[in-house]
């Protein structure tokens, strides 16, 4: 039984800190009179972490739908507010170093930052499809406004309108998905229409609704073909933005994704699965193949890039491709391996994308033969940015073998075993383009042999990200139990 | 229902297909706009042929007198922009041709070959005080979370059209290499 309006307040309270933050941000940036201060940068930091510790206090025990049954409380949607939030985090700390976006407004970049952390927290947890819909655009929009925040510069207004023109087609598409699923149900309910679908047998419709719902979901975790946005709008976007792309709203749609299809097309054999299809459309196969594609076609064009920041974008396809396979298999072990993933991709691309930051106030450039004798010129940014690169090769000890690990096993435990021989295929591709930053850093000589400077503040801050990745190499049980802890999607 | 209501509908959606055709194969861009004013307009008569009055004078009143006189704004103010060249070239016609026409088939077949189910007859009765209910009851937070994202959208359009400060400009345009 959905919860009121009035009795959900109290059960809202991150989102409410999300939301007072971003009320505060816009009083003090008229009242204030330095656009530049990192005053908003401070409050906002303050506002997240407030909404990470509330998050944390809440009680995803049992599970309840709130707001007359708008979104969902449960230990699935904590677990992605939680991620979400620290991703937040740690890109505000980013932001602060970077230099593109040092003499910029500061408090409208953190009102938009704060605007999409809201949706992603509404995203993950919504069971409708008003909410859903509108969750999603709230995730979108200050998205398209962050990535065009350089006005000046042509490449980040490219990235601006790319992303929007593709975005509205996606979510146009998308729309049009949920309308024959409105059609066929009459309600927007999710729990409900996966209800109502299971008793029906229109095969074409729902099928047709299934494709076009993926393209709006594809779009947002940038699957192959819905990807070709992300290269574009990932290097043209200030760095920050640009990692924070990669984490925050791949995440959340990861997390929507996952909620969507296994509410409406599948239905749990008891509390927290596993699923069955409970309708006549085998999505899973469809997202299969979709899954090939993805982490093929974004590990193949990485190889030949020259673009750090667009080698890192194909790589966070070929990411996407890897959890995609956890999403097929319909088991709780599945999603509990795209949960543990997603920490382990949260610490090592946003780590890697600091570097970076780092490397580009310093030398003012992302290309990769810039990083020739990085090594010697700024060895801790070069030894971090080569195991955050390692991690995300999936080489032990690092974590991110930990990561493909649980996905592995769990795909072959199923006996999809093609999708197991293209992963693993897919792993050997990308351990060529990640070691060859790490050779041109190592073993190259410089063109300028100038130590370039990281402060003492970007070192923490590097550490912090890189001891987790190394950690959960070695000691991963907790977050694993965290995890497991975390596949109960709400059933009505 | 049949006989006039019947044509009206069939007039009604001749309109607003007919435009819409016409906005996405006019040359000039003038005339898309202009082609697009019928085209909302034909959806607003067909939400009067469905009983969703508030619907009908929402989509007058934010497409047709909203949206769609920032749309001519845009056009006209913008530099050479009715300048047929520049305007909106076409190119791939067959391809997207025949992309859009399978798409077509696919969808119409699919509407056509399903069983929805359908309300019985339709009620012309007012439905705002409704919808006014449902929006403080049951639809109450993406009421709210619609007023945040027009709030980021609000800020966003202010700092699009602000002009840079001075200081900003110089490390601005650079490029990175």
């Amino acid at each position: 039984m959905p919860l009121g309006n009035l009795a959900s307040v109290s059960r809202f309270l991150p989102e409410l800190a999300v939301t007072a933050t971003i009320l505060l941000l816009v009083a003090v940036h008229v009242v204030g009179k330095n656009r530049q201060s990192s005053a908003s940068a401070l409050l906002s930091l303050a506002g997240v972490g407030a909404a990470l510790l509330l998050t944390a206090l809440q009680p995803s025990m049992p599970a309840v739908s709130l707001f007359e049954g708008m979104v969902a409380l449960d230990g699935f949607a904590v677990f992605f507010k939680a991620l979400t939030a620290l991703a937040t985090i740690v890109v505000i700390f980013m932001s602060m170093d970077s230099a593109e976006l040092s003499g910029k407004s500061q408090a409208e970049y953190y009102v938009f930052l704060l605007s999409v952390l809201l949706g992603m927290f509404l995203l993950s947890s919504a069971t409708d499809l008003v909410m859903l819909y509108l969750s999603l655009e709230l995730v979108s929009i200050p998205s398209y406004l962050l990535a065009g925040y350089l006005k000046g510069r042509k490449s980040s207004n490219e990235a601006s309108m790319k992303y929007v023109v593709y975005g509205a087609t996606a979510s146009g598409v998308m729309i049009y998905g949920f309308s024959l699923l409105y059609g066929l149900t009459g309600t927007t309910q999710i729990a409900e229409i996966g209800r109502a679908l299971a008793t029906g047998k229109a095969a074409l419709p729902l099928f047709l609704a299934a494709v076009m719902v993926a393209v709006g979901f594809g779009y947002k975790i940038a699957a192959v073909p819905f990807h070709m946005w992300s290269p574009d709008v990932y290097e043209g976007a200030p760095t920050p933005v640009t990692a924070f792309l990669s984490v925050g709203p791949k995440a959340a749609g990861f997390a929507v994704l996952v909620r969507f299809f296994y509410t409406v097309f599948a239905s749990p054999d008891g509390a927290g699965g596993p699923w069955t299809l409970s309708s006549p459309v085998d999505w899973t196969l469809l997202f299969a193949v979709l899954s090939a594609a993805t982490m093929t076609v974004g590990n193949l064009v990485a190889v030949n890039q020259k673009n750090v920041k667009r080698l890192l974008a194909y790589s966070s396809i070929a990411h996407a491709g890897y959890m995609l396979m956890g999403f097929v298999l319909l088991t709780p072990a599945g999603i509990q391996a795209i949960l543990f993933y997603l920490v382990v991709y949260l610490f090592m691309n946003l780590g890697a994308f600091y570097v970076v930051i780092l490397v580009a106030n310093g030398t003012r450039s992302e290309d990769i033969s810039d990083y020739a004798g990085l090594g010697s010129r700024a060895p801790f940014a070069a030894v971090s940015l080569a195991i955050f690169l390692f991690a995300l090769t999936g080489i032990p000890p690092f974590s991110g073998f930990i990561g493909k690990v649980y996905l592995f096993a769990e795909v072959i435990n199923r006996g999809v075993y093609w999708l197991a021989v293209v992963a693993a295929l897919n792993s050997v591709v990308s351990l060529y383009y990640y070691a060859r930053i790490v050779k041109v850093m190592f073993l190259e000589e410089p063109a300028e042999k100038a130590e370039l400077a990281v402060p003492a503040f970007p070192r923490a801050l590097l550490c912090l990200l890189a001891v987790p990745t190394l950690l959960l190499g070695v000691y991963w049980e907790p977050v694993i139990r965290v995890a497991a802890n975390s596949v109960r999607l709400l059933a009505f | 229902m049949n006989g006039p209501a019947d044509l009206i509908f069939y007039i009604l959606a001749a309109l607003t297909v007919g435009s819409a055709i016409l906005v996405a194969i006019l040359p000039n861009i003038v005339y898309s706009a202009i082609a697009l004013l019928f085209a909302f307009a034909g959806v607003a008569g067909l939400y009067v042929f469905l009983s969703a009055d508030f619907l009908a004078a929402t989509q007058v009143l934010v497409y047709v007198g909203g949206i769609l006189i920032l749309i001519l704004f845009a056009v006209f103010l913008s530099h050479r922009i009715s300048d047929v060249k520049l305007s909106n070239p076409a190119r791939f016609h067959w391809q997207a041709a025949f992309i859009c026409l399978s798409l077509f088939g696919v969808l119409s077949y699919t509407v056509v070959s399903t069983s929805f189910p359908v309300k019985p007859g339709t009620v012309y009765q007012p439905s705002t005080a409704e919808i006014g209910e449902l929006l403080m009851t049951r639809y109450l937070l993406p009421f709210e979370v619609a007023s945040v994202l027009l709030l980021a959208a609000l800020i966003g359009a202010a700092l699009l059209s602000r002009p840079e400060g001075r200081k900003g400009t110089s490390s601005d345009m650079e490029e990175p290499k």
